[in-house]
């Protein structure tokens, strides 16, 4: 999305929280709208959700303000992770510019998350996104639970790929955090050529990432 | 940043809405009426831009305002008269109620989105079905075109093949024949060179016997000694004309085994059958002797040219099978309905392994050039075609029997 509304002075940027069916995504949403506590904070949106599966997304928004006066906006959203949910997923991770992708850690989880890895690439491609260059966090999420695949295992496993991969524990606010930043290290280089945040607006790497995952304490 | 091909057409879902969207949702007479009693009748509802979107009904300018937001930036303002509480109350329900419409408006978005794509994505299948539906048509049409063309020239090779296999065993019948007819033919020449020198001696006796002259004509009828010319004269001619009226018969022969002069289509199977048998006999390679049997057969309908070449092609059949001085029986039955025709040697016979596939096309044990591998082939074909049936009977070193049965037509 990226999108800068000149009149308003204002920067929106869109991450989106992809992965099957009950890996943490809304937990993830609800946890960082608890942690953190940047200049601004909105209510978190939480649509439909029945037996605590999302039907539409869930949205957080975050902002702060640049000392050039630009309202920097981060619109968090998930996706329904039900496989019947596909035409929903494509509308809400059109237009992206960063996602998250929260898979579950469990044994018997490992084909789901193949094929919603698979289904995030199609759909990228599909809505336009270049799946090759999009800021991309992998989140092996549910780290509590027994029988997981191990963290060597993991890491091996996503060896060879461009993206870093995290370990979450989204339930006990664990690694939400730590994903989110990553993130947005990742987003900041395009957003930066794009809009010249540094040169222009007086936020470099440190300031963005650090101002939009400020939590109570650093506020 | 990147063009959403997607939802190029519909607008986004979570795109920056205005207060003016939020409020068109609420039923703007029963909004301006609870405002105007909460706040009193001097209040504004403002967008971001200042545009007054319900005001109460006695407003006024510069009014104590409270902006309201939606995400993180504010959308509008709400302005009264009234004390900074009751604002503040009247504001954060606002608030409820624009989070309530902004989740309306992008839930239904989403889904409208959502089903535009759906809806898109099932017209694409659809279209892709239809394309790939009349392209099967296409093939099939194709298919069948293509295997009319195929049966074409499949059935034109076989009718080659099987006028191959006719001329085949023309073509062994003609050498056979022309043999036949080439010792008569050598004789009858002679004779008749022998014959041409008789007659000038005949002549020499001609000059004294009219002019009276008896005692030289006695000299010369003595010197060439007419006596045995006479005699041997009448015998070169009585052997030529028994060797013309050989050859007559083989072409008699040949001509009702080709059937040339046959009007309608009935077959007299006890004269076809004989005159096969003697044209075969004459041209067996190994000096076989070929028997006759046969009862007094029923005219059958039918093509007598290709019966007789299914005959002799069996003899030919058998001919092979057998060593030198080997015997052949050839015999004609009524059985039943049926006329059983069967062509017996006492040859080599078939192996077991070999008998289930005679009668395919081009099997053949014999050397290349040797056959076709159609003769049982179109035998076969030809007694079907007839209503019959082939069946074979074998035994290896013992000899093998053909069995012909044809269908006698009924009246």
């Amino acid at each position: 999305m990226a999108e800068l509304d000149t009149a308003r002075q204002s920067l929106t940027l869109k991450i989106v929280y992809y992965g099957p069916a009950l890996s943490g995504k809304t937990t993830n949403l609800q946890r960082l709208h608890d942690l953190l506590s940047p200049e601004l904070k909105g209510d978190m949106m939480t649509l439909d959700t029945r037996n605590d599966r999302t039907l539409f997304f869930d949205l957080v928004p975050l902002g702060f303000r640049a000392p050039s006066g630009l309202l920097l906006k981060f619109k968090l959203f998930t996706v329904p992770g039900q496989v019947a949910h596909d035409a929903t997923r494509k509308a809400v991770l059109s237009r992206a510019d960063g996602v998250v992708f929260v898979a579950d850690s469990q044994r018997n989880q490992g084909v789901n998350n193949g094929e919603a890895f698979d289904n995030l690439a199609r759909n990228a491609q599909q809505v336009g996104l270049d799946f090759e260059r999009l800021p991309l966090v992998v989140q092996y999420n549910k780290r509590d639970l027994p029988d997981i695949f191990g963290e060597d295992e993991v890491l091996e496993r996503w060896d060879r790929a461009p993206w870093p991969v995290t370990f979450a524990t989204a339930s006990a606010g664990a690694g939400v955090r730590e994903t989110y930043e990553l993130l947005l290290q990742r987003l900041y280089a395009r957003a930066d050529e794009q809009f010249a945040l540094q040169a222009e607006h007086g936020v470099g790497i440190d300031r963005f990432v650090s101002l939009a995952c400020a939590t109570e304490g650093l506020a | 940043m990147n063009a959403p091909q997607d939802l190029a057409a519909g607008l986004e879902f979570d795109r920056a809405y205005t207060l003016g969207s939020f409020v068109e949702a609420i039923d703007r007479k029963r909004l301006a009426h609870a405002l105007e009693t909460l706040l009193g009748p001097e209040f504004v509802l403002e967008d971001e831009h200042g545009v007054p979107l319900i005001a109460g009904s006695a407003p006024r300018g510069a009014l104590p305002a409270v902006p309201l937001m939606h995400e993180l930036e504010p959308i509008g303002r709400l302005s009264a008269a009234c004390s900074p509480s009751e604002l503040a109350a009247a504001a954060a329900l606002m608030q409820i109620l624009i989070a309530a419409a902004a989740r309306d408006r992008m839930t239904a978005e989403l889904h409208l989105n959502a089903t535009q794509d759906s809806y898109r994505a099932l017209a694409e299948k659809h279209a892709a079905l239809e394309a790939s539906e009349a392209r099967y048509r296409d093939l099939a049409n194709q298919l069948e075109q293509r295997v009319k063309e195929q049966v074409r020239v499949i059935e034109n090779a076989q009718r080659q093949l099987f006028q191959a296999e006719k001329m085949a065993s023309v073509g062994q019948l003609a050498a056979g024949m022309a043999h036949e007819i080439n010792n008569p033919i050598g004789f009858i020449q002679s004779n008749l060179r022998t014959a041409r020198d008789y007659a000038a001696q005949l002549r020499s006796v001609s000059g004294p016997v009219k002019e009276g002259r008896a005692k030289e004509a006695a000299a010369l009828w003595e010197r060439h000694d007419l006596d045995f010319v006479l005699d041997d004269f009448s015998a070169l001619i009585d052997e030529s004309v028994s060797g013309a009226q050989r050859i007559a018969r083989i072409v008699a022969d040949l001509k009702a085994f080709s059937s040339i002069d046959t009007t309608g289509d009935v077959v007299d199977l006890n004269e076809t059958l004989r005159i096969v048998v003697r044209l075969a006999q004459t041209q067996t390679a190994k000096h076989a002797l070929i028997a006759l049997e046969l009862d007094a057969l029923p005219a059958l309908k039918g093509d007598a040219g290709k019966l007789n070449q299914v005959m002799l092609s069996l003899i030919q059949n058998a001919d092979q099978a057998v060593t030198e001085g080997g015997a052949i029986c050839v015999r004609g039955r009524v059985q039943g309905d049926w006329v059983r025709l069967e062509v017996e040697d006492n040859g080599c016979g078939i192996p077991a392994s070999v008998l289930p596939r005679v009668f395919d096309p081009f099997f053949t044990t014999r050397a290349v050039g040797q056959g076709t591998g159609l003769g049982l082939t179109v035998s076969r074909d030809i007694v079907a075609a007839h209503g019959g049936h082939m069946e074979i009977e074998s035994r290896v070193d013992h000899g093998t029997k053909v069995i012909v049965l044809l269908p006698v037509a009924r009246a």
